[in-house]
């Protein structure tokens, strides 16, 4: 049975500094959770919107990554704005290695950027992304039915911060090798 | 290219969601037949039984609103899709409570292991995640807002467990009830919340997948399949007050991105046949050309009185994803016998 201890869980909302390999960037995603231990809070972030996250729950916890993606969970991804920390996306439904979770539109994680400032979202572990889209919602709003398009189409993720407001942001990715896809969250406050 | 989904996008799309890379056409993504698991995948019409998982039983009321969520499966997938169906032997086991492997935020999950089998899991009533306490609408004897449908996350997860990923909507995600299989789940009274069928991107990718029920099911009008239409004669020169048979074939274009709708005969179809007198330009209809004895057969006798050219024209449906075409010209010469009687006037007599 495959259970579910995803690496974007893992991460527990804390930030992670973006890098430019994927090799680079498993490494240094494995040494903060694993050795930092504390949250490295996003600029401008209070930390209380979005309460931490509880540890996995059962066996899924502490499940070690195997060198083969699909046995390990999808990857994180990091939100990063023009001169601030990467900010890990709370993973929301998600496809990966013949199994998956569904998940409502969450709040995500917090950020807080200026209006129009270019966000480029990264992917950890090496994986690839063969396509992805950006949405808006206003914060606090769990239906996504009703959302704004920020973006979308092959790799890199950019986009455009929306206007200033308080918003909860949808990145959906899908993992380029038919690994699956996955939907990440940000709360983003743009000044 | 040949195109084949509605509204303009290309072919290739089709392809690259069926093999589930959802390569964007153009650079963005579009609307289209939810992408698929590049795994492998269940039998046609194959039934696969559940069980409740033991020491993680879902309440009564969850598992009604599972059970509906399978028959919901069998009446919606418009495809020979695999079917799920509870039998306390079952080797697919469907937990519910706090042995749930969802993740941190997951509401439902599953695994698939084609074709073998799956497993499903729910979370439990009163759950507590970050960001609210999960309630299922199943629990309530009103259900309040704010609830999640069990049957609809159930259907969710089987559609899942068929091959399906998350559907890609557009950008506003105004098309969110063209599938149940969604990256984000709705609660009462969103829209799509208590949805207890496939959508048509759903079904489409179900099909690609698994084929249509028969010849003449309807394709998804989330697909756009082009079509090829054939006509032949049984006799292409025949005597005066002589009849030839025309025999129109629809099908589906042979391609591989077409999955198991490949070159399927198109059967039911309203498939019209035309003429005009050889030499001249304008077509006028003779009436529609009823079902053959095959699968994709139109069949009509004609019998003209002069050399004719005939056509097939199968006109795009509004109802359903295929496109229509309209066949080469078949020329049906009409021949004259003459011999010439004990008289000086030729006498046109039919051909033995």
């Amino acid at each position: 049975m495959t259970r579910w201890s995803t690496r974007a869980d893992r991460s527990d909302g804390r930030a992670v500094r973006a890098v430019a390999t994927p090799g680079v960037a498993a490494f240094v995603l494995a040494c903060l959770l694993a050795a930092c231990g504390g949250a490295i809070r996003p600029a401008g972030a209070s930390g209380s919107a979005v309460p931490p996250v509880a540890s996995p729950s059962g066996p899924a916890a502490g499940v070690a990554r195997s060198a083969h993606p699909s046995d390990a969970g999808p990857p994180a991804a990091t939100l990063v704005a023009e001169g601030g920390d990467p900010v890990v996306g709370q993973l929301g439904s998600f496809t990966w290695g013949g199994g998956g979770s569904d998940s409502p539109w969450l709040p995500g994680r917090p950020v807080v950027v200026g209006a129009g400032e270019p966000l480029t979202v990264n992917v950890a572990d090496g994986v690839d992304v063969s396509a992805w889209t950006a949405r808006r919602v206003s914060a606090g709003t769990s239906d996504g039915t009703n959302g704004v398009g920020l973006g979308g189409g092959p790799a890199p993720i950019t986009f455009a911060a929306p206007g200033p407001g308080s918003w909860s942001i949808q990145v959906v990715v899908t993992y380029a090798d038919g690994l699956g896809s996955g939907a990440y969250y940000w709360q983003v406050t743009v000044r | 290219m040949t195109t084949c989904l509605r509204g303009g996008r290309a072919f290739a799309l089709t392809a690259a969601v069926f093999i589930g890379l959802l390569v964007p056409a153009g650079g963005v993504l579009a609307h289209g037949p939810d992408p698929a698991f590049s795994g492998g995948s269940f039998g046609q019409d194959q039934v696969l039984r559940f069980r409740w998982r033991s020491g993680s039983e879902p309440s009564p009321a969850i598992k009604t609103a599972i059970k509906e969520a399978a028959a919901d499966v069998a009446s919606s997938r418009s495809s020979r899709a695999a079917m799920f169906t509870y039998d306390a032997a079952g080797a697919n086991p469907i937990g519910y409570g706090v042995g749930a492997t969802c993740g941190v935020n997951g509401l439902a999950c599953f695994t698939r292991d084609a074709p073998k089998g799956f497993t499903m899991w729910l979370r439990e009533q009163g759950h507590v995640f970050d960001w609210g306490t999960l309630k299922w609408c199943q629990s309530y004897t009103t259900a309040p807002n704010g609830c999640y449908d069990a049957e609809t996350i159930a259907l969710d997860e089987f559609g899942h467990v068929e091959s399906l990923d998350h559907h890609v909507n557009y950008s506003t995600n105004s098309d969110y009830e063209d599938a149940v299989v969604q990256t984000f789940s709705s609660t009462k009274p969103s829209t799509g919340w208590n949805r207890h069928t496939f959508g048509r991107c759903d079904s489409a990718t179900l099909q690609l997948k698994y084929d249509v029920t028969s010849s003449s099911a309807k394709v998804s009008t989330c697909l756009d399949v082009a079509t090829v239409l054939t006509l032949t004669a049984s006799s292409v020169s025949i005597p005066t007050g002589g009849t030839t048979t025309l025999t129109a074939r629809l099908n589906a274009v042979a391609s591989a991105s077409y999955g198991r709708l490949s070159g399927n005969a198109l059967g039911g179809r309203t498939v019209t046949l035309q003429r005009r007198a050889t030499g001249t330009s304008t077509w006028a209809t003779v009436g529609t050309m009823p079902s053959g004895s095959l699968g994709g057969t139109y069949v009509v006798a004609q019998r003209p009185t002069a050399d004719t050219q005939y056509r097939a024209v199968f006109t795009t449906p509004t109802n359903e994803g295929i496109n229509g075409d309209t066949s080469p010209t078949v020329a049906v010469d009409v021949v004259t016998c003459t011999t010439v009687a004990s008289s000086d006037v030729a006498i046109a007599i039919p051909c033995a």
